[in-house]
C-alpha cells in the first residue's frame, strides 16, 4: 500500500508538472501498473484500468490540496487572527489529521483553541434558521409586547421540539444561541433579545385553523428570551454486574426559557370589551358570530 | 434574564481574598472583567466583599428574596465571568426538575377533546 502511494504521488507530480511533459507519455503505463495489483478491479486491463484511473484522480485532491491550504492559511494566521474557517476545511483537516505532521495540528489546535469562535452575521444567521429561529434584536423598553391573552394558537418547531403556543405562554427549548443581551445597547436602557419563531406548522383560533405543509412560511410567532439557565441535575449512572464498574457522570442541561408575546398570519377575533360584566354575553355572540364556513381555510 | 422586562437579580456579591491562591482568578476576574461587567449592567448593584482566609464565592440576590451562591475557589477569570453571567441570566426560582417544558394559563382554544367530541368532516 505504502509503495504504492509512493507512486501515486511519482504520477502525480509528473504529471502536474509542466516541465517534464515528455514524461507523461509514461504515465497511462505507469497507471496501468498501478491498478494490475489491485484486488478489487478485474483482471481484464484496458477498459477497466481507465475506469480505475477516473477513480484514482479525487484521491490525489486532498493529498495536495489542504498543504496549499495550510500554508495560505498560516499566512492569514499571521495577518489576521480571527480569520473565518470554511466548513470544508476543517473537514480536510479532520481527514488530513492522520497524515500531517504535528506541526500542522498544531497550527489547527491553535485556530481551534481560542476561547470563543467568532461568527459572522450570516454564519449566526445560518445557525438559528437551522433550528428555526431569527433573532430581531434588543427590545426597546418602550416597546409594549406583553399583551393580554388573545384565543390563537400556533404550533412552532424549535430545533427537533414542537410546541403549540399561545400568547402569553413560556416554553423552554434547549439553549438557543446568539441571543444574548446586547452588551453595548444595554446602555440605551433596551434589553431582553427579541426573537422571530418562524418555522410555524399550523395556527387556529375559534372559528379558523390554518395548517402548513409541512410549515407556513408567512406566518410568525414572536418571542421574548426571559432565561438562560441550567435545568436540574440529571445523574448519568453506568454499572456492570460482578465486574467492580460504576460510573457515575452529572449532567445539567442549558435551557433557555421563551416568553411568547404575538401569533401573526392569523386573523384574530375582535378583542374582548373592557367593560366586565358584558364580558360572558359578548363572547357567546362572538362565538356565534364568527363561526362561518366560509372561514374555514383548511390548506390540507 | 428578565421576567417581563424586569430584571431578577438585583445584588451580586463578589467575595473574595487578597491572600489566598485559591483567588486567584478572582482578583483577577475584578480587576480586568469585573468594570465592564458592572458597566453593562447598570440596573445590577455589585458589590465587593473582603474574606480573608475563605474561599472566593459570589452571592446573587434576587427579586423573590431567593440566593444563590456559587463557590468559585481555583476558577480562571473567565469562567468566573460565566458564573457571574449565568447569576445574571437566571430568574433566581429553584431549581427543581421541569415537569413540563410549556408552562400556559390557556390550555386549550378550540376546546378540550373529549372521547364524545364530533368533528364533522
Amino acid at each position: 500500500m505504502a509503495n504504492r502511494r509512493c507512486l501515486q504521488t511519482v504520477i502525480h507530480h509528473y504529471s502536474t508538472n509542466p516541465f517534464l511533459q515528455p514524461l507523461k507519455t509514461l504515465v497511462p503505463t505507469l497507471q496501468q501498473i498501478l491498478t494490475l495489483p489491485n484486488p478489487l478491479s478485474p483482471q481484464t486491463p484496458t477498459p477497466n484500468s481507465l475506469h480505475v484511473f477516473s477513480n484514482l484522480t479525487p484521491i490525489f485532491h486532498p493529498q495536495h490540496k489542504p498543504t496549499c491550504h495550510f500554508s495560505s492559511r498560516r499566512s492569514d494566521n499571521e495577518e489576521e487572527e480571527e480569520e473565518e474557517e470554511n466548513d470544508d476545511e476543517e473537514e480536510e483537516e479532520e481527514e488530513e489529521g492522520s497524515e500531517e505532521d504535528d506541526d500542522d495540528e498544531g497550527v489547527s489546535a491553535a485556530s481551534n483553541s481560542g476561547v470563543k469562535r467568532e461568527y459572522t452575521a450570516e454564519e449566526k444567521e445560518e445557525a438559528a434558521a437551522a433550528i428555526g429561529y431569527k433573532v430581531i434584536g434588543p427590545l426597546q423598553r418602550s416597546e409594549r409586547v406583553f399583551k393580554p391573552y388573545e384565543p390563537v394558537f400556533a404550533v412552532v418547531q424549535i430545533g427537533s421540539h414542537q410546541f403549540k403556543v399561545s400568547n402569553g405562554d413560556s416554553i423552554f427549548t434547549e439553549r438557543l444561541k446568539f441571543c444574548e443581551v446586547n452588551e453595548k445597547k444595554v446602555k440605551e436602557l433596551s434589553f431582553l433579545a427579541n426573537l422571530i419563531l418562524n418555522r410555524v406548522l399550523m395556527l387556529g383560533s375559534q372559528s379558523q385553523t390554518i395548517i402548513g405543509r409541512p410549515i407556513l412560511p408567512d406566518a410568525a410567532v414572536h418571542a421574548v428570551v426571559e432565561e438562560h439557565a441550567l435545568d436540574a441535575k440529571v445523574i448519568i449512572f453506568k454499572k456492570k454486574r460482578r465486574k467492580n464498574y460504576r460510573r457515575t457522570k452529572g449532567h445539567r442541561q442549558e435551557l433557555t426559557k421563551l416568553r411568547i408575546t404575538d401569533i401573526q398570519g392569523i386573523e384574530k377575533p375582535e378583542p374582548v370589551p373592557t367593560n366586565k360584566p358584558e364580558k360572558t354575553a359578548v363572547k357567546k355572540l362572538e362565538k356565534t358570530s364568527v363561526k362561518k364556513p366560509e372561514k374555514v381555510a383548511v390548506a390540507v | 434574564m428578565a421576567l417581563r422586562g424586569a430584571w431578577q437579580l438585583q445584588k451580586l456579591i463578589v467575595s473574595y481574598c487578597d491572600w489566598g491562591g485559591s483567588s486567584r482568578g478572582i482578583r483577577a476576574f475584578m480587576e480586568s472583567n469585573l468594570p465592564a461587567f458592572k458597566e453593562n449592567n447598570p440596573q445590577l448593584e455589585v458589590v465587593t466583599e473582603l474574606i480573608r482566609g475563605q474561599h472566593p464565592h459570589l452571592k446573587g440576590l434576587y427579586k423573590n428574596k431567593n440566593q444563590r451562591v456559587v463557590c468559585v475557589k481555583n476558577l480562571t477569570q473567565d469562567d468566573i465571568l460565566l458564573h457571574a453571567t449565568r447569576l445574571r441570566n437566571a430568574l433566581g426560582r429553584k431549581v427543581v426538575k421541569l415537569k413540563t417544558r410549556h408552562v400556559t394559563k390557556h390550555p386549550s382554544v378550540q376546546g378540550t377533546w373529549t372521547t364524545d367530541l364530533k368533528v364533522e368532516a
